[in-house]
């Protein structure tokens, strides 16, 4: 069950995935999204940074390099809480099936590997619904480095964690700034009862795991109609040709 | 400053160091209070008298405020976003302006500050002590000047300069569809709020109730009480300083290979 900070529950499920650059998190929540859409599930999906209000904000600020380890840190939860607000809270509470890739594990992670208090970035996302269930794909940093840096890619200033100083060459810095982040999430299992998932076994192994996880956690989740226009199709004798105009979703049941 | 406080956690990456050279002061107050405008006053006396002035408020920062003000047009950013977004705008001016400033030894004067983020973030129900929490890295500053009028001297003022708004008359939250009577509403609440904040963060009241002049007068007291253990620096020396700061931070942190992206290797 997701629960609201002061301990209410609610009645969707909010599952999340969490993992250092590499570990195959959005791959396993792409895959579960379509299962659970395919199982007939109401399903709504949040990226981490995506908030219409506020992304733009960091875009700037990144692209500008004007963000400190604290107005980075803040942002970052202001994306959060817009999405919280405005999509999240709403569909958990009606009922649905929440799944949000990356959630606010990884600004613990990040914020205190660039060196903010722990204590006080708990503190900030302290308005965050506790997830269903938050699963953390674990991964030796020497196989996310080879999965992330093996097509040798533009790393981005705070992708590498240039912003503080640990290294003038972005690879290096790349390497020391995710092997801070892993430590993080080292403790994070433990103080947050995170689901590890071995991110080193194959892609279908690990997304049979999941789906064992959370197939008890189902019934009851709210379901949605997204073929019922199929049935008037079939009886009315109609092609649904102008359908594309209204249901933008339907190519993809 | 007499001694660098936070009041919570501070910031992170700020080391402890000698007090600040300059002197942070605070103007408070409701909507139609006169703040703006006695601020710009006191900017024009201090500079008169000697002293580099920096004068900053809420929803300046250049990496925020833009971003805020579009984002409340919309008319549909939540609780929890506003203050964590205003957050960031403080933040952002706290680290780029206001700290810098106060170690060139300017007189900062500021519009507004944490309390009337918390008195609307009170007034809407979030949690208090998380407010607080979120604002744990604003720096205790020097004095807080709280103007203070009561409703109804508030209202012409607020009709004169704009009309009434749709955020400062808390239409996003509060259960009338007239403007007017919401306005009535949510400045009463946030009046009492800013009076619950005034033994906690140690207010000094200024009755905003007389003449632009009055008001003018009993700042200008106040101000050169904060102001009297303070050697002024000339304000040339205090914007060298200001930008060699800049300067430094700038070698500091950006690696000159690094200046946008980092290209292939």
């Amino acid at each position: 069950m997701a629960q609201l900070p002061d301990g209410r529950a609610l009645p969707g499920k909010l599952l999340i995935v969490e993992g250092i650059d590499g570990s195959g998190k959005s791959t396993q929540l792409d895959l579960l999204n379509k299962w659970l859409i395919g199982q007939g599930y109401c399903v709504a999906f949040s990226e981490w940074n995506s908030s219409p209000l506020v992304k733009a904000t960091t875009k700037l600020g990144k692209k500008k390099q004007m963000l400190t380890p604290t107005s980075f840190s803040l942002i970052h939860a202001a994306d959060l809480a817009d999405r919280m607000e405005r999509q999240m809270l709403p569909a958990l509470k009606a009922g649905a099936i929440v799944l949000a890739d990356r959630y606010i594990y990884t600004a613990f992670g990040r914020d205190v590997a660039r060196g903010v208090s722990p204590t006080w970035v708990r503190k900030v996302y302290a308005f965050a619904v506790k997830p269903t269930v938050a699963f953390y794909f674990r991964v030796p940093l020497e196989e996310s480095l080879k999965r992330i840096l093996g097509g040798r890619p533009k790393l981005k200033y705070y992708e590498a964690g240039m912003d503080i100083g640990l290294s003038d060459d972005p690879y290096e810095s790349f390497t020391l700034f995710q092997s801070r982040i892993l430590e993080e999430y080292k403790k994070m299992v433990d103080e947050f009862g995170l689901t590890v998932i071995d991110a080193t076994l194959p892609l279908v192994k690990q997304q049979e795991i999941v789906r064992q996880i959370i197939t008890p956690l189902l019934p009851g989740a709210l379901r949605a109609e997204p073929s019922a226009w199929r049935e008037v199709l079939a009886e009315e004798s109609v092609y649904g040709r102008y359908l594309d105009e209204v249901l933008p979703g339907r190519s993809t049941p | 400053m007499t001694e660098i406080r936070f009041y919570g956690e501070g910031l992170a990456g700020f080391t402890r160091e000698k007090p600040l050279p300059g002197r942070l002061i605070v103007l408070e107050g409701t909507d139609g209070v006169g703040r703006s405008t006695q601020i710009a006053l006191l900017r024009e006396w201090a500079e008169s008298k000697g002293y580099a002035v920096q004068s900053t408020g809420l929803k300046r920062s250049a990496l925020a405020g833009k971003g805020i003000k579009k984002a409340m047009r919309g008319h549909t950013l939540g609780h929890l976003t506003t203050n964590l977004f205003y957050a960031t705008d403080m933040v952002d001016r706290l680290e780029k302006i206001i700290i810098p400033a106060l170690r060139a030894g300017f007189v900062v004067l500021t519009d507004r500050y944490i309390y009337s983020i918390v008195a609307r973030a009170m007034v809407r129900g979030v949690d208090p002590a998380w407010i607080r929490d979120v604002f744990g890295f604003a720096l205790v500053p020097d004095a807080v000047l709280y103007l203070h009028a009561d409703l109804p001297r508030l209202i012409p003022r607020v009709l004169n300069a704009r009309g009434f708004d749709y955020w400062e008359s808390g239409m996003d939250f509060l259960p009338f569809r007239d403007y007017y009577e919401a306005f009535v509403e949510y400045q009463t609440r946030l009046l009492a709020q800013f009076e619950a904040m005034v033994e906690e963060y140690e207010f000094h009241r200024i009755d905003a109730t007389g003449s632009i002049r009055e008001v003018f007068q009993d700042l200008t007291v106040e101000i050169e009480r904060v102001l009297a253990d303070m050697r002024p620096v000339p304000p040339q020396e205090a914007e060298k300083e200001l930008a060699e700061a800049k300067a430094e931070t700038k070698v500091g942190k950006r690696h000159p290979k690094t200046e946008n992206e980092v290209t292939q290797g």
